[in-house]
């Protein structure tokens, strides 16, 4: 019997890029991960579409836009339709990434990769799970359970367990963090022993960290400083990740009264910003042991924030007074708020920057951190501005033609469903269509956002009855919506470099509504980077040592080692095969590559005879018995009366089902064979001289050898076994019979 | 050696027994304390610890001294209600458990507060207090949480939870012991309602539901109906210009009523003018955890939670004391506790029954000997706290809004699961008896499936026998082919937690962290004889001898395993790798040594070692057959390989190679063939 196991990596290995990856176990297919660059790298998805019919599961492990950007793009636009697996705060967080980014994207740029709706058709798709709830799969994944095991790192961080038929382990645990957080837990690698295979990244291997307590210094000094001098700081964050981690750790310091930070503002600016904290607060079963407690004990819910004001817009965030210190998605600098701050302060030597994550290569945070001495930098400068004069009337002359185009395509429509006699399916789409859009995103309604008064006046400021004209458009059979007049009406959202005093982007309604024609335009420009750009590591990663450690740990059979610089992953390579704690093979495969983990899965099922196991002479050691056991293999269905009541149906059926269970029999006596005696597990030095003492033999360790009662002496050889040694006397045959009650002999 | 060990008949652990004992330390034909034991193959497990409502101090108690609290490895508690977990502090604090206890993450947060007011409530003389407010806190470190879904193993323990839709956080517990599942439904209610789910349907089916039958074979009114009846109800008193008394358990189901009034006061803007009040500071505290366990409750609050948290009422006011009332006009009000027996909700009451335009909406279930199950029988006075008369004029009117399963749901989830054994627990005797007979009736007819219903009285336990069928992983090296039919498989059985591995010793380290290690042994004897005469010596106990050198040094080896070092002239050292065997083959090699240097023989005279083959043992052998059957029974000499031996008429021929014998009689065959193989035995020297 053997499982094929195939990996085939899309990005992601050998190199820093997103890491997405197909995992083969027999016939079934998971995706593992799909994230997508900052960049909207179309190379990695064009090699990904050819395999889309093949996926049979995807699982997710992360949140952000690193492990499944490319999620919304492949289910809307590429017609993936397998099941999706998440934990909850994957799913929920997810979506706010997603949003976010989308709407970054959209405030600067006509993004059209994917759309909003289908962000929510992806993750409608997602099947939630909790930590350690196994999946059994059916159909084609027959025999293969699926589960989801804390990860650290980010909210609802997954490491993935693949389990075959019981006892294949493929383990796939990228970007874990063992160490315990404020708000999370450590990752429990620990738990595996052995696991056929682990896929893991080597994004650390050769990186080590200073203390924590050192990082959250060095921001706390960055951040009084700066505000002292009535600069402000630009905390480059993502949605809802890492920002989670970084917000409680800032609302503490602000609590706290000795910090003196009080009196300054601090803000958290991200489209869908309110969202997530109501999310996170409601998601605290999720959290670090401490947090629980704090909240079982005295209800103290850790994102019910004092100080940290939630923004939407930079609107909202010129409302708080500065000097402040704002947390802005998104971390790449490449898009979002963070890099509309970023233009607006760097040039004042005041303000602060503080870059949390390395980015991707490319991008302008990573391009700072490499380049700390960077004075000077041009980039694009994108925005969306309104149409004026004659692109104006050019617009509205389109619109115009389109409308013609529209009703006329319309009456065409009308005359084909006339003609066909059942419903047509065209416009069962339609309605499709229009329903999803009706009620798609949960951040749009949000009427918690009310509450804040910027809110209210923002609404006053645009009252929203241009788009029932358009609503007019709509007859009782829906038309033939083109896409072009979807992407058209989303883009059209006015959202000024400056000045946004409209709707929080919450708003459903605006992406439909507001009509107002506007364009992006793209200019270069060359920024003095005068303000003070810190890299501060707040990824909440294992560094190189620690990843060592749980490797040497875990012990996997084989090892494929991905998303991780050349160097690094030779390191970690080099390490494994010097400590030959790998027995199989290393795999280090690079971006397009398919490796070939199969191993023969040597195992099979047998039942065990009742009158067997009770002749077994079991001998325990740590918490497992065990027993020298001789027997037949039999292929004869069991004699014995089957009892309706011990058997459960199930497992009746199941027998049927599969091929016959063999019996282990006991061996008729004169054939039982002999065997050599084992000596299993070894104990400790340390721990036989307790016995020893215990039994009242004196003994002492001199330089490694245990020395007891100056007659017999115990050590370990150069090979690592135990050695007994002593001159004829009765004290040698006391300390070896103690000797041999700590091992399980059979 | 270690096959005659295991010809011995070895008598089976205890653990392994295959009787699965259910034994009810409360809620055993009654309502309260329920506390259920379960033990099987050495594991016992406590289901729920909580108290009676209707006792006080350690009556209250479940019969926790019919077990022994120290066994118990495990301690899971369904929800936060007191007659579930009102023992616990007492239990985690004050007896020897040394097990391990979970709960849901919602229930953990409620029972620290509910069970603070309790304590504070309970008026009870100090000495009969089971447990104080330290008592509690502490108990909250020995509390772990699991969420729902979860696996968690403990000891060969496997459980899990589903929802139980009773109340926030409620659970049933999926327990698998060596692979039968017992299914603990504790409260459950199978009907969705506005905040929680229905219970959900287990994906596997168990072996054995413990279940609850409070309601026995009552039916439910429908959920619309009910929720009609009871807003047109409370519209209805607040119209008429009187004030409702809602009394209400101060956590579950009020948080239910909650919603559908803050619900039907939005919908109803005429009713704005009118205050909705909740009077209960214990439910205040909690709706923080109400605020955060969001899911836990069903996809329409999941939903809701991402517009605005529909625990944060429009319409309804808390109410921190009385003084705070003012009871001007028309109005709704929410007071525990539940029954009247006391409190908030009977001073309001007593306040209020007189006025015909007030009324009284009991929402809950009502215990026998509460004002509010003696008001259900519309009497005409009722009696107050300080013991005068007044006259009952307001209406009063009984909706249930209990979230328990009534006997549709009952049914319908006993026929989907078709467990072979039910347990009922948690319902009153006469409930519980109608609840057996119609579940009993159910099936009779039924040939393909029999369920045996079990209702059992405290303390009495169910016995099942269950057994369990052991299935081994044979792997590595042993299973490298394809099992045949006939094979023979020889290895370790390594047994944990109830799951069987067989494997080779090579494969140990491989399958498990166990690793096989050898011990090698060092003996030094003084000995100041020559090297030819302990080789003497030695020949004649060891048929194979190996001259060897270790270190430079001379060295003999015997039996392909002993060693044995000149070391020096006055000492050897005699080295061999531990097992049974050789250490036997060392200890005779050792008497050998000490009898060499007892004995010592100048070197000129040690005798040539004595020439062991096949001519001298057939001289020996025909000696022996002569000795015992007579001169005649063979012939002088010995022709070919055979040999004859002829006794009254029988005859046996000896191969003298194989030393086989063949015979017609087969007493004499057997007499000749121990006779010779003892003979070889003892004439030649061993050989390993």
């Amino acid at each position: 019997m053997t499982s094929i196991i195939k990996l085939h990596v899309f990005s992601g290995a050998l190199d820093e890029s997103p890491p997405c990856y197909l995992l083969q176990v027999d016939e079934f297919r998971f995706l593992l991960d799909c994230g997508w660059s900052e960049n909207f790298d179309m190379t990695m998805i064009k090699e990904l579409k050819r395999y889309v019919n093949q996926i049979d599961a995807v699982l997710l492990s992360y949140p952000d836009n690193i492990h499944l950007g490319a999620l919304p793009y492949l289910i809307g636009k590429c017609g993936l339709t397998c099941p999706i697996y998440a934990t909850i705060p994957v799913y929920k967080m997810g979506q706010m990434f997603m949003y976010d980014l989308y709407q970054s994207q959209h405030n600067t740029s006509d993004f059209d990769l994917f759309t909003l709706d289908d962000v929510d058709l992806a993750f409608d798709k997602i099947t939630q799970l909790k930590y350690s709830q196994t999946v059994t799969l059916k159909g084609k994944g027959h025999g293969l359970q699926i589960t989801p095991l804390p990860a650290g790192h980010m909210i609802g961080g997954t490491i993935w367990k693949i389990v075959k038929d019981g006892e294949e382990e493929i383990v796939y645990a990228v970007d874990y963090n063992h160490k315990k957080e404020r708000h999370l837990n450590g990752c429990s690698l620990e738990m595996f022993n052995r696991p056929s295979l682990m896929i893991t990244d080597t994004y650390n291997a050769s990186y080590t960290q200073s203390r924590r307590r050192l990082r959250d210094e060095q921001l706390m000094t960055t951040i009084l400083q700066t505000m002292r001098n009535d600069g402000n700081v630009l905390v480059a964050m993502d949605t809802a990740g890492r920002m989670l981690e970084l917000a409680q750790l800032l609302d503490q310091m602000w609590r706290s009264t000795e910090s003196g930070l009080s009196t300054y503002s601090l803000a958290l600016l991200n489209n869908v910003s309110f969202n997530v904290i109501e999310f996170a607060k409601s998601q605290v079963e999720w959290m670090s042991d401490k947090i629980m407690r704090a909240f079982e004990d005295n209800r103290n819910n850790p994102y019910q924030f004092k100080h940290l004001k939630l923004c939407h817009n930079l609107a909202e965030l010129s409302r708080i007074p500065e000097p402040k210190v704002v947390l802005a998605s998104t971390p790449d600098l490449q898009s979002g708020y963070s890099r509309d701050l970023f233009i607006a302060w760097c040039g004042n030597s005041k303000n602060s920057i503080v870059l949390t994550t390395r980015t991707s290569p490319g991008t302008l945070a990573r391009e700072l951190i490499d380049n700390p001495q960077l004075r000077c930098i041009t980039i694009d400068v994108q925005r969306r501005v309104k149409l004026e004069g004659a692109e104006l009337e050019e617009y509205q002359r389109k619109k115009q033609d389109k409308g013609l185009n529209d009703s006329r395509s319309k009456i065409q429509q009308m005359t084909i469903e006339d003609e066909s006699s059942d419903e047509s399916e065209a416009e069962m789409d339609v309605d499709g269509l229009y329903h999803l859009k009706g009620k798609h995103d949960l951040m749009m309604k949000s009427e918690g956002k009310a509450r804040t008064g910027f809110f209210k006046q923002a609404k006053k400021a645009y009252p929203m009855f241009h788009f029932h004209e358009e609503k007019i458009r709509w007859d009782e059979y829906g038309e033939i919506i083109k896409p072009e007049d979807y992407t058209i009406a989303e883009i059209v959202q006015p959202e000024e470099e400056v000045k946004k005093p409209e709707k929080g982007p919450e708003d459903e309604k605006m992406q439909e509504v507001t009509d107002l024609p506007t364009k992006c335009v793209s200019s270069t420009v060359t920024l003095d980077v005068n303000a003070r750009i810190q890299y501060i590591d707040f990824e909440g990663r294992s560094d190189g040592e620690s990843m060592r450690k749980i490797l040497e740990r875990v012990k996997p059979r084989q090892l494929v080692l991905v998303r991780g610089t050349p160097a690094a992953t030779e390191t970690l390579a080099e390490f494994c095969t010097s400590s030959s704690l790998i027995q199989g093979k290393i795999f280090q495969p690079k971006v397009g590559d398919s490796i070939d983990a199969t191993t023969e899965s040597r195992i099979f099922q047998a039942k065990l005879r009742d009158h067997l196991v009770t002749s077994l002479n079991f001998s325990t050691a740590r918490d497992v018995e065990l027993a020298w056991i001789d027997a037949q293999l039999n292929y004869i269905e069991s004699d014995e009366p089957v009892d309706s009541n011990t058997l459960s149906e199930e497992r009746n059926k199941k027998e049927k089902d599969s091929e016959l269970i063999p019996t282990l029999d006991c061996l008729p006596s004169n054939k039982v064979p002999t065997h050599t005696s084992v000596f299993i597990n070894e104990p400790k030095l340390s721990d036989f001289k307790l016995v020893l003492l215990q039994e009242k033999i004196p003994c002492v360790f001199v330089a490694g050898v245990l020395i007891c009662d100056n007659k017999v002496a115990v050590r370990r050889n150069k090979a690592g076994k135990i050695q007994l040694e002593g001159t004829l006397c009765n004290e040698y045959y006391r300390v070896r019979d103690l000797l041999y009650q700590q091992y399980a002999i059979v | 050696m270690a096959e005659e060990a295991r010809t011995e008949n070895v008598v089976i652990p205890a653990e392994e027994g295959e009787q699965l004992i259910i034994q009810p330390l409360g809620a055993g034909q009654e309502v309260g304390r329920s506390c259920i034991m379960l033990s099987f193959k050495g594991k016992k497990i406590m289901l729920d610890c909580g108290i009676h409502p209707g006792m006080n101090g350690y009556a209250s108690l479940p019969f926790l001294d019919s077990v022994d609290v120290e066994e118990i490895d495990l301690l899971l508690v369904s929800h936060f209600h007191l007659d579930h977990c009102g023992a616990l502090p007492f239990f985690l604090e004050k007896t020897k458990f040394k097990g391990r206890c979970f709960m849901t993450h919602a229930s953990k947060a409620i029972y620290r507060w509910l069970l603070s007011d309790y304590v504070k409530v309970s008026n009870i003389s100090t000495d009969d207090m089971l447990y104080s407010e330290a008592d509690l806190v502490n108990s909250m470190d020995k509390i772990e949480t699991v969420n729902f879904h979860q696996e968690t193993e403990i000891n060969g323990v496997k459980f899990w939870c589903y929802t139980a839709g009773h109340v926030l956080g409620a659970a049933m517990f999926m327990i698998e012991i060596a692979g039968v599942k017992i299914l603990y439904t504790g409260d459950y209610s199978r009907q969705e309602d506005r905040h929680l789910m229905a219970a959900e349907l287990p994906n596997v089916r168990p072996d054995v539901v413990i279940i609850e039958s409070t309601y026995g074979v009552h039916i439910h009114e429908k959920r619309e109906d009910r929720e009609g009846r009871f807003t047109g109800l409370v519209h209805d008193i607040v119209n008429r210009g009187g004030r409702c008394l809602i009394p209400v358990f101060a956590l579950g189901r009020a948080q239910e009523l909650l919603l559908i009034l803050d619900e039907y006061w939005s919908n109803h803007p005429e009713l704005h003018d009118i205050p909705i009040y909740y009077a209960s500071s214990l439910a205040k505290k909690c709706m923080s955890v109400y605020q955060t366990y969001i899911n836990a409750m069903n996809d329409k609050i999941k939903k809701q939670i991402t517009m605005s948290n529909p625990f944060v009422f429009k319409h309804i006011i808390n109410l921190k004391s009385m003084e705070q009332f003012e009871d001007i006009g028309p109005s709704v009000v929410l007071a525990s506790p539940g029954m009247m027996q006391s409190g908030l909700s009977r001073e309001l009451f007593e306040a209020w029954c007189t006025d015909k335009r007030n009324g009284c909406i009991i929402a809950g279930y009502c215990v026998e000997g509460t004002l509010a199950k003696h008001i259900l029988s519309e009497p005409e006075e009722i009696v107050t706290m300080t013991g005068q008369k007044l006259q009952l004029k307001c209406s009063v009117d009984y909706i249930s809004f209990s979230a328990h399963a009534d006997y549709q749901q009952t049914s319908e989830f006993l026929r989907e699961l078709k467990p072979p054994h039910v347990v009922l627990v948690h319902g009153e005797a006469n409930e519980m008896g109608r609840l057996k007979a119609a579940l009993v009736r159910e099936y009779e007819d039924n040939e393909e499936y029999k369920m045996d219903v079990h209702n059992p009285r405290n303390t009495v336990g169910v016995e099942l026998h269950f057994r369990g069928e052991k299935m081994a992983k044979v792997v590595g090296s042993l299973a490298a082919q394809k099992p045949k039919d006939g094979q023979q498989i020889s290895g370790i059985l390594v047994k944990r937690n109830f799951n069987y591995h067989v494997m080779a010793p090579e494969d140990l380290p491989n399958y498990t962290d166990l690793a096989m290690s050898t011990v090698t042994q060092r003996l030094s004897i003084a000995y100041t004889g020559t090297i030819p005469l302990l080789q003497f010596y030695l020949t004649q106990l060891a048929g194979d001898m190996e001259h060897i050198k270790v270190k430079e040094k001379p060295a003999l080896r015997v039996f392909k395993s002993v060693t044995i070092i000149f070391d020096s002239t006055r000492m050897v050292v005699v080295e061999w790798t531990s097992n049974p065997v050789t250490d036997m083959y060392a200890d005779a090699v050792v008497t050998v040594i000490l009898r060499a240097e007892r004995d010592p023989m100048p070197q000129k005279a040690v005798p040539r070692a004595i020439r062991v083959d096949k001519h001298h043992f057939q001289e020996c052998m025909l000696d022996m057959i002569q000795e015992m059957f007579g001169p005649d029974a063979t012939s002088k000499l010995i022709r070919g390989d055979k040999m004859t031996v002829t006794v009254d008429d029988n005859t046996a021929i000896v191969d003298l190679d194989t030393l086989e014998v063949t015979s017609a009689s087969e007493s004499l065959q057997s007499i000749v063939h121990t006779a010779v193989n003892r003979l070889h035995q003892a004439v030649t020297p061993l050989k390993s």
